[in-house]
C-alpha cells in the first residue's frame, strides 16, 4: 500500500472519530511532513491555495509572465473565498477617476492615512508597496472586465476620496472577471479541495502539499488525500479566521460566538496555523476588526454594510438614550466600532445606534431601495415619526438635527471633528432613512510575517522560508490596529502579482 | 410531519432506509432513480456525489430560467447568483439526505418560497 493510501486511511479513521464525539465545524488538523520517500501524485509549476483576490490575481499574474501550468485549489465548493462576499471597494491614489474629479493624493499620503488608522505599529514598507502597485491591480480588474459605480467614495479614515467600487457594490463583480480570466488564460482551478499540510525538503523548504480531494466542508466524507509537487513554489492566499471562533477568542475573548461575523464561512485560519507549525513569524493576531457599518437585521454583510458604508459622510449616527451623535461618522473602523458597542440601555444591554440620512442622499446609493424593500432599514416623512418607532427622545433629536446642519453649512463639525466636504449641501431633512447599526467581526490584521517581495519570514533564521509566499489576508502586520476600508483588495491584489512576480525570478 | 421525515433522514444516515428517505423529499426522483444509490453516487456509496451528478438530469440554464427575478432583482436568482454565477454546486442548498436552508439566508433575508430542502 502506498504512503498516499495509508495516510488518507488515518485521515478517515481520524475523521470518524472527531464526528461522533465533537461539533464537525472544528477543521481537520492540517499537519506537515518531511517529503522524504513520498510518492509524487502530481507534479505542477505554482501551487495556489485559496480563489480570492489574492489567489486569482497570482494566478493571473504568473500565467503573464510565462507560467504554463498553474493551478488554483479552493476548500469551498464554489470559488471566491470571502472576496466574493464584500463590499467591492478598492482604494487608490493616482487614479483616472481621481483626475478627472480633480482629487489629489498620493502614495504618500495614502501610506499616511494607514499609518494613523495602525497607530503606529503598521508596516509601512508593506504599505508602501501596495499604495505604489495599486493603480496597476485596478488595472488588472479593468482589463478583466470589472465596472464601477462612476463616482469615487471617501471612506472612514481616509483624507480624501479615493475609492471605487464595482457597480455590483460587490467584491463578485472582481473575483467573477479575475476567475474567467484565469481560465482563459488556462490557469487550473480546482474546488473542494483542502489544504492538509507541506511537504518539506532537508533544508526546511516548502517541495509541495497535501491536498484533500473531493472535500465537503463541514461534513464528515473521506475524500483523498494527493501529494503535489510544486516546482516553484506555494502561494498561501487562505484568507482570515474571522469565521473560527475558538481561533478568534484565543486571540481576544471578547469575540464569542455571540458576536456577528461578515465572512464566508471558509475563513476558518488552518492554513495561516500552519504556516506557523512550520515556523513563519505570527504577527499582530490579536488586533481583529470588527466593521461599523453592520447591521443586527441581516445575517453577514448583508445589504446593509454597503448602504451605510457611501452614507456616513452624509449621515448622523444617533445614540438611541439620549437622542444625540456620538462618534464622527467617517473615524476609522476601530474608532467607530468601539464608540457603537458603548451604546446599551440604563440596564447595560446592547441598544444598537441609528443611522439617519436624508432619503433624497441614500437614493443616490442603489442599495437603499433593497435594505427598505428586504426589512433590514426603514423610510420616515417627519422626525417625530423616526423618533417614535425607535424610541428616541425627540426634543434632543430635533436639536441635534438642527446643531449638525450648522455643520453642513458652515463646514466645520465642532462636536466630533468629522470631515464635512462630502457633506457639502447635504443637509438632514425629510423624509430620511434609517437603519440599526451594530459591529460585526470583519477582518484579521494578524497573520504571517512576509517582506515586500510576498516571501514568508522564518521566526528563528529572519530568512525567508525558500519556495513559500504568501498574499493577502494571511498576512499580518501590514495595517497594524486598524485596517482602513477598501485597503484589503490593493493589498491582496499587489501581494499576489508580488508573490507571482517573486517566483517567476527565482 | 415533513420537518419530522427530514429529522429521520438525518439520523439514519447511515441506514439503508436513507435510500427512502432520498426520493421521499423529492417524489419525482422516485420515479427516476427507484433504489439505486449509485444513481447519484458517482463518487462511491460512502462519499458524497459529484458536482456533476445532479447535471445528469437538470440543466443549469434552465433551472436559472425558471428561478429568473426582475431585473432589479435578478441576481438574486440562486442559480445565477451575484457572488457565484451559475456555478454554486446543488448540493450547497440542496441536500437528499438532509434538509438545508439556501446559502443566501446567511446573509440575506430573501424568500425562496418555493425552496425545496
Amino acid at each position: 500500500m502506498s504512503n498516499v493510501d495509508l495516510l488518507g486511511r488515518r485521515k478517515f479513521i481520524a475523521g470518524l472519530g472527531a464526528a461522533a464525539g465533537a461539533a464537525m465545524v472544528a477543521p481537520a488538523m492540517a499537519v506537515s511532513e518531511k517529503a522524504d520517500g513520498v510518492k509524487w501524485d502530481k507534479e505542477v509549476e505554482i501551487v495556489i491555495i485559496g480563489s480570492g483576490f489574492a489567489g486569482l490575481a497570482a494566478g493571473i499574474e504568473a500565467t503573464k509572465l510565462g507560467a504554463k501550468d498553474v493551478h488554483i485549489f479552493e476548500k469551498m465548493s464554489y470559488f471566491g473565498g470571502n472576496s466574493a462576499i464584500n463590499g467591492g471597494l478598492f482604494a487608490a491614489p493616482g487614479t483616472p477617476m481621481q483626475s478627472k474629479e480633480g482629487v489629489k493624493d498620493s502614495v504618500d499620503r495614502m501610506v499616511a492615512d494607514q499609518m494613523a488608522a495602525g497607530r503606529g505599529i503598521a508596516d509601512e514598507a508593506l504599505l508602501r508597496h501596495v499604495a505604489e502597485h495599486a493603480m496597476e491591480a485596478l488595472q488588472m480588474t479593468f482589463d478583466a472586465g470589472s465596472e464601477y459605480h462612476p463616482y469615487l467614495q471617501q471612506l472612514g479614515g481616509h483624507s480624501v476620496a479615493r475609492t471605487y467600487q464595482t457597480t455590483v457594490s460587490c467584491g463578485a463583480g472582481i473575483t467573477q472577471p479575475l476567475l474567467h480570466k484565469c481560465r482563459e488564460l488556462g490557469v487550473h482551478t480546482h474546488n473542494r479541495s483542502k489544504f492538509e499540510g507541506f511537504l518539506i525538503g532537508d533544508n526546511g523548504e516548502v517541495l509541495g502539499v497535501k491536498m484533500r480531494d473531493n472535500y465537503h466542508f463541514d461534513e464528515d466524507q473521506p475524500g483523498k488525500v494527493i501529494n503535489i509537487r510544486a516546482k516553484r513554489g506555494v502561494i498561501m492566499a487562505t484568507g482570515g479566521f474571522a469565521q473560527n471562533v475558538n481561533l478568534r477568542m484565543a486571540q481576544d475573548p471578547t469575540l464569542t460566538s455571540e458576536v456577528g461575523c461578515t465572512n464566508a464561512p471558509g475563513a476558518t485560519g488552518e492554513g495561516m496555523y500552519e504556516m506557523f507549525r512550520l515556523g513563519a513569524v505570527p504577527v499582530h493576531l490579536a488586533h481583529i476588526q470588527s466593521g461599523p457599518w453592520a447591521s443586527p437585521d441581516e445575517g453577514g454583510f448583508g445589504y446593509v454594510s454597503n448602504y451605510s458604508i457611501y452614507n456616513f459622510p452624509h449621515s448622523i449616527a444617533i445614540n438611541r438614550l439620549t437622542g444625540k451623535r456620538f462618534m464622527n461618522e467617517i473615524a476609522d473602523r476601530k474608532t467607530r466600532a468601539d464608540a457603537e458597542l458603548a451604546c446599551r440601555d440604563e440596564q447595560g444591554n446592547a441598544l444598537p445606534p441609528i443611522l439617519i440620512t436624508s432619503y433624497k442622499d441614500s437614493k443616490k446609493h442603489p442599495n437603499t431601495k433593497k435594505v427598505i424593500k428586504y426589512n433590514v432599514g426603514w423610510k420616515f416623512d417627519s422626525i417625530e415619526e423616526l423618533a417614535s418607532h425607535f424610541k428616541v427622545p425627540t426634543k434632543a433629536l430635533k436639536t441635534q438635527i438642527e446643531e449638525y446642519n450648522q455643520y453642513v453649512k458652515s463646514g466645520e463639525d465642532t462636536q466630533f471633528g468629522k470631515n464635512m466636504t462630502k457633506a457639502k449641501d447635504k443637509y438632514i431633512e425629510a423624509p430620511f432613512t434609517v437603519v440599526r447599526l451594530w459591529p460585526k467581526v470583519h477582518y484579521c490584521q494578524g497573520g504571517v510575517q512576509i517582506t515586500t517581495k510576498a516571501e514568508v519570514k522564518d521566526s528563528f533564521t529572519g530568512n525567508p522560508i525558500a519556495g513559500l509566499y504568501a498574499a493577502g489576508e494571511v498576512c499580518g502586520g501590514i495595517h497594524g490596529v486598524s485596517r482602513l476600508g477598501s485597503c484589503s483588495i490593493p493589498e491582496c491584489m499587489v501581494m499576489g502579482m508580488t508573490a507571482a512576480r517573486s517566483m517567476m525570478k527565482v | 410531519m415533513n420537518t419530522l421525515k427530514m429529522m429521520l433522514a438525518l439520523g439514519l444516515l447511515c441506514l439503508s432506509s436513507a435510500t427512502v428517505q432520498a426520493v421521499e423529499i423529492r417524489d419525482h426522483h422516485q420515479e427516476v432513480i427507484g433504489k439505486d444509490c449509485k444513481a447519484c453516487h458517482d463518487n462511491g456509496i460512502k462519499q458524497f456525489p459529484s458536482d456533476q451528478a445532479c447535471q445528469q438530469c437538470h440543466d443549469v440554464d434552465e433551472l436559472a430560467e425558471t428561478t429568473a427575478r426582475s431585473e432589479e432583482d435578478k441576481w438574486q436568482n440562486p442559480h445565477n447568483n451575484l457572488h457565484y454565477g451559475k456555478e454554486l454546486p446543488c448540493q450547497e442548498c440542496h441536500g437528499e439526505h438532509k434538509a438545508k436552508e439556501p446559502i443566501c439566508s446567511d446573509c440575506h433575508t430573501f424568500k425562496y418560497d418555493k425552496h425545496k430542502k
